[in-house]
């Protein structure tokens, strides 16, 4: 369960360039919820994410995941709760360091890290096992740089990272705008199948419509810092991209002149 | 060059293996440009020569000083991490403190250790002979040890997250890692090695000095990248191995240089062959590519 109360943001307070990116907004997700956001450019999809996952803190507002309060938190203090897939591929990996220790890395996510060695050998084989449900043959090159991985593979495995210990909430920030439209199914394919079989909270922003309402239970549409639009169920499943683009129009009672919502 | 001037050479190269090894952690894996070293080199030396001159266990000492060491580089990271100045500019500050820090230490601007035990004391013949290939073996059984400690540490939990903080932060922090913590501990280590490399120069060269900390930062970095120009890899118990490698054959060039009579080049010329050296190795890489690719062109 993950709920957001009344957050707000204003980056750059009082100047020319201020900046109001969170303005009130309420989100409820309960636990095993997929809800997809959607939303324009500066829209709040991002700084939303990023207060949730703490790399950055509100102004006011909170957030609850399950019984704790982690509004104060820093990022580090919660990764125990929330687990987080990059846009950009290079972002949520270290190129410099092995696939398995890039593994081993999430494998401790909120955990102690103390002197033991970070790669046993029962370790490299459940990173294995792990990697074999990719079916991308990188089981076989554990000990390869992440460096000489594709996009696609290097995304591939960051989902991996997210899921390989339980979390709270998964966050997915547009993990397939930087991928070409082959990969990006393939990535999407590989998200819903790991959601599904952990059962997991997330919550994933995506500049697609389509995708907003392919993938998850719920479809949330954010426009200026809040939440305009709130569709799940028989309403949603009736739901398409020219419908939903309609029902924003409608609420926000301007025309929508961003092309970047139509795309995909 | 004479059997006993490459003993010295190697002693030295040994000595600064240690800092090549600090500076490998600062600036190779945590990414964070420290000058400390300047300061925390003498530091090292100031801590264990007092301590000796006064009487006490030279091993005892040079822990003292690895302490020592630790605590300045702690402070260069937390006027980073915490106060969030500038990394380069912290550690000027605390290299520029710890200049009237080691002088209070002291008390003098130099302290000499003619005639007290030192770590080397027990190894060394009672008649004083042949000991100038002891010294360089004992160095080279504590760099080693340090080498695989390293090695050891970052292959562990805590190592890994060090190097996932140099390499890209904010990755480290969503896995959960404190970014802060590690920048200070890793600052700390290499500091602390620094300051090692310090207490053990002071013991071999018969005292220390204020002054000796001077161009301990260039050195550092001259090792390191010579060793990676020499042996590049990215495997990291080869990038230490390639750091110690750099530190005793930086040495030995300059070592070479100086007694080389028909280049007649002189002590005073020292840095200046470091800036030599350092820039070749730097243009090395690129010049080996280069040379690879014309060898490719003729071959076809």
């Amino acid at each position: 369960m993950m709920r957001a109360q009344n957050l707000t943001k204003t980056f750059n307070p009082g100047t020319p360039i201020e900046n109001r990116a969170l303005r009130g907004l309420d989100l409820d997700i309960p636990t095993g919820q997929f809800v997809t956001v959607i939303g324009s450019n500066g829209a709040g999809k991002s700084t939303f994410l990023n207060a949730i996952s703490g790399d950055l803190a509100v102004d006011q507002g909170s957030i609850h995941i399950d019984d704790n309060d982690v509004t104060r938190q820093n990022a580090w203090q919660r990764a125990g709760l929330v687990a987080r897939v990059f846009q950009d591929p290079m972002a949520g990996t270290c190129e410099g360091l092995s696939i398995e220790e890039n593994l081993s890395l999430a494998w401790q996510r909120g955990a102690r890290r103390g002197l033991r060695r970070a790669v046993t050998p029962a370790l490299r084989e459940e990173f294995r096992a792990r990697l074999s449900t990719l079916k991308l043959g990188l089981e076989s090159r554990l000990s390869d740089r992440m460096g000489l991985l594709s996009g696609g593979q290097r995304q591939a495995v960051s989902l991996l990272m997210a899921s390989l210990k339980p979390s709270r909430i998964l966050l997915l920030d547009e993990h397939t705008a930087a991928l070409d439209p082959r990969t990006a199914a393939f990535v999407l394919e590989l998200t819903d199948q790991i959601v599904a079989d952990g059962k997991l909270t997330t919550l994933m922003v995506t500049h697609s419509m389509r995708q907003a309402l392919d993938h998850g239970d719920r479809t949330v549409m954010l426009h200026q810092g809040r939440v305009v639009l709130d569709v799940s169920g028989e309403e949603r499943a009736r739901l398409d991209v020219p419908h939903l683009l309609a029902m924003f129009e409608q609420t926000r009672g301007e025309t929508l002149d961003d092309d970047a919502l139509l795309l995909g | 060059m004479s059997f006993i001037s490459l003993m010295g050479a190697l002693e030295i190269g040994l000595i600064f293996a240690l800092v090549a090894l600090g500076v490998l952690i600062s600036f190779r894996i945590l990414n964070f440009p420290d000058l400390t070293a300047d300061g925390s080199f003498p530091l090292g030396g100031a801590v264990a020569a007092t301590l000796i001159a006064g009487g006490h266990d030279p091993w005892m000492a040079t822990g003292v000083a690895m302490v020592a060491g630790a605590g300045a580089g702690f402070v260069t990271g937390w006027l980073n991490v915490r106060l969030n100045i500038l990394q380069l500019l912290a550690s000027i500050l605390v290299m520029i403190a710890l200049y009237s820090i080691n002088l209070r230490i002291m008390g003098a601007p130099n302290v000499p250790l003619i005639g007290e035990p030192t770590v080397f004391a027990p190894f060394l013949p009672a008649d004083g002979d042949a000991g100038y290939w002891i010294q360089p073996l004992v160095l080279a059984v504590i760099v080693v040890i340090a080498k695989l400690a390293l090695d050891a540490y970052f292959a562990s939990q805590s190592g890994l997250a060090m190097r996932a903080t140099g390499a890209n932060p904010r990755m480290a922090r969503s896995q959960g890692i404190s970014t802060d913590r590690a920048v200070l501990t890793g600052m700390a280590i290499s500091n602390a090695l620094i300051a090692l490399g310090g207490a053990l120069y002071v013991q071999t060269q018969g005292g220390s000095d204020i002054s000796m900390g001077i161009g301990t930062i260039v050195v550092g970095l001259a090792a390191v990248i010579i060793g990676e120009t020499l042996i590049p890899s990215r495997s990291l118990w080869v990038a230490t191995l390639a750091a110690v490698i750099g530190a005793i054959l930086y040495r030995l060039f300059i070592a070479l240089a100086l007694t080389a009579d028909f280049i007649g080049l002189q002590a005073q010329d020292l840095n200046l062959i470091t800036a030599v050296l350092v820039g070749f190795a730097l243009v090395l890489p690129a010049f080996k590519a280069r040379l690879r690719k014309t060898l490719g062109g003729i071959g076809k």
